[in-house]
């Protein structure tokens, strides 16, 4: 007892206030003996007492303790666990939502953690490659990653001497995602894939530079540049590296988003893909609304809807022919989009003759009729290569005989003469 | 739970006749119904084509068609009412005979003595042509072999539940698609 009232004295002679030993003694004696107080419960208390006796502001002499307990990032293990980091900035991303301030990737010699700055800690910014303290954050867990929070309760200082990050100097290319094959690519992951670029699509959106199909020898996925990424634009049937991309998943299919941290390499050589491409024998049993004679946007190409386009409103729209067809095996279904040039030749009538068809009833339905009247109940196989649950038709081929064989083969087994 | 079409089953006309066991998840009332066919076929949607000989409208105060399908087996009942516009309109209009393709769903209905009648409720009747109708027979018998095989090895439940309930003799079924191939090959 006697120690831990000398080591209160010593820090309260550190702000330059004597308090007589033999009070904190007392003090401490009391609590402890008399009241049952456990040991470091009565320190604090007497440690307050006096700080109020002498007016010292609290904050002033917990501040003032020796160098705070410094956490590693790699033995951060623990949601909701309060820690003090020495760390670098080693990135800063992208703000995503007007309550963070800043967010981005703190460094030192043992790893790297995220971290999220909110707002309301109102504490001035962080500059990227400069190393600071940061008191009081707390750590947090999402998607079974640790990530440290910085709130209105912490603190930063800027440090003089730079922390050194794990491994050396810490650069996004260095933490390189592994190189995959497209067909193995599942959601939320990092990746780098090599493949050349099938598909290029009408652009849908003007916060995309650019999307369409990439493919190698296992598959092709869908693939998404955002502007954001400040990415050059790739070519169609040109291979390329894309390093760093984020796979995700929607409607249960895996695609690819490039976004600032990514990086794309012009190949040299010619990846062949391997045709993914699809093929579906069934009954047409349905040509489904938004088929026939349809208007686009001009500007992004999308089907309008009452004469509206979702992203570009009242428009002066193109006219365009198409089928979303449904297909059926009898044991599965299947939905077909075929365009224009292949619903010309298929239902045997032209763009500017379905205008016409249209005009002349005051219908444009009475188009989607002749195709229903022209192709429903009949059998076809299509090809092509398949995006979500459709397969955008390449060909689409009626069935123009008997299958012999087939009717041999059973023939045969039911002996029919 | 995504969205999913049900597949057209392809069944032959006494088969389909044959057929008198419904399902229907009686826990929600928007559940698909099922009739389970003798060769354990489990049918909500069906595709058929054959050839309209009969039409007749049926309908009291307003027009409710009632038509029939052959194909090499025997017939299908078609109902077209006001919910049915498209394929009533196609009925009233249409010349017979005439081959054609009917997509819609299987609906049954069980008379004061305990028969069951099944019928056909059609989403879609489009006019087509004899090498359709052929096309069909084939698919239909290919389709109908395949149940058949699975009844004798007894391999999915759809199998069992139709052995148990009907005691399917496979060879009435085998002669049954006997029957349509042969009527493919007298037009070959």
């Amino acid at each position: 007892m006697k120690q831990t009232a000398e080591s209160i004295r010593d820090r309260f002679m550190k702000l330059g206030v004597d308090v007589p030993v033999e009070d904190i003694e007392s003090r401490l004696d009391e609590l402890i003996k008399k009241f049952k107080v456990p040991s470091n419960e009565a320190q604090r208390s007497v440690t307050n007492y006096f700080l109020k006796k002498y007016s010292i502001p609290k904050n002033e002499f917990y501040v003032r303790q020796a160098e705070p307990q410094l956490t590693k990032i790699v033995n951060i293990s623990e949601n909701g666990q309060w820690a003090n980091l020495k760390a670098k900035v080693v990135q800063l991303w992208e703000n995503t939502h007007e309550s963070i301030s800043q967010v981005g990737l703190l460094g030192d010699e043992t790893g790297i953690i995220k971290f999220t700055i909110w707002k309301n800690a109102e504490l001035p910014p962080l500059e990227q490659g400069e190393s600071y303290l940061l008191r009081s954050v707390v750590v947090g867990e999402y998607n079974d990653r640790f990530q440290v929070q910085v709130n209105k309760n912490s603190s930063i200082e800027k440090l003089s001497e730079p922390v050194e990050v794990g491994g050396g100097d810490f650069t996004p290319v260095a933490r390189e995602a592994e190189l995959k094959n497209i067909a193995d690519l599942t959601g939320n992951q990092w990746a780098t894939v090599r493949g050349k670029v099938v598909q290029l699509w009408e652009n849908s959106h003007e916060s995309i530079e650019q999307t369409g199909l990439i493919g190698d020898e296992t598959g092709v996925i869908k693939f998404t540049n955002w502007a954001s990424s400040e990415l050059p634009d790739m070519e169609e049937g040109k291979s390329y590296m894309l390093k760093n991309i984020v796979v995700s998943e929607w409607n249960g299919k895996a695609q690819v988003q490039l976004n600032k941290s990514s990086s794309i390499e012009p190949l040299d050589e010619d990846i062949e893909v391997r045709t993914s491409v699809f093929t579906y024998f069934g009954a047409m049993v349905d040509i489904q609304t938004g088929s026939g004679l349809i208007k686009r946007c001009p500007e992004c190409k999308r089907a309008l809807v009452k004469g509206a386009c979702a992203e570009h409103g009242k428009v002066k729209g193109e006219y365009d022919l198409r089928i979303k067809a449904v297909l059926d095996s009898g044991a599965s279904t299947q939905d077909a989009l075929i365009n224009r040039e292949l619903t010309e030749e298929l239902a045997g009538i032209s763009l500017d003759s379905a205008i016409a068809m249209a005009a002349d009833a005051l219908d444009p339905g009475v188009v989607l009729d002749k195709l229903k009247h022209e192709l429903v109940g009949r059998y076809y196989t299509v090809t092509g290569h398949k995006l979500d649950r459709y397969i955008l038709v390449e060909s689409i081929t009626p069935r123009a005989s008997l299958d012999r064989e087939l009717l041999d083969e059973m023939a045969a087994e039911l002996e029919v003469e | 739970m995504a969205f999913f079409r049900e597949a057209a089953r392809r069944v032959f006309a006494q088969e389909l006749k044959d057929s008198n066991l419904t399902s229907k998840d009686e826990s929600d009332q928007y559940a698909p119904q099922y009739l389970l066919t003798p060769t354990g076929a489990k049918v909500n949607r069906i595709f058929i084509v054959g050839t309209l000989i009969e039409k007749e409208d049926i309908g009291t105060d307003s027009e409710y068609w009632r038509g029939r399908v052959s194909d090499p087996t025997g017939s299908f009942l078609i109902y077209a009412g006001q919910y049915q516009p498209e394929a009533a309109q196609f009925l009233a209009e249409c010349e017979l005979p005439a081959f054609v393709a009917v997509i819609g769903k299987t609906s049954t209905y069980t008379t004061d003595d305990g028969n069951v009648l099944t019928s056909i409720r059609p989403e879609t009747i489009q006019q087509v042509d004899e090498l359709t109708r052929n096309l069909w027979v084939l698919d239909t018998a290919k389709q109908t072999l395949e149940r058949i095989r699975a009844i004798e090895t007894q391999e999915d439940s759809n199998s069992k539940l139709a052995k148990e309930h009907y005691s399917t003799d496979t060879e009435v079924y085998r002669e049954m698609v006997k029957k349509a191939l042969e009527s493919l090959k007298e037009n070959a």
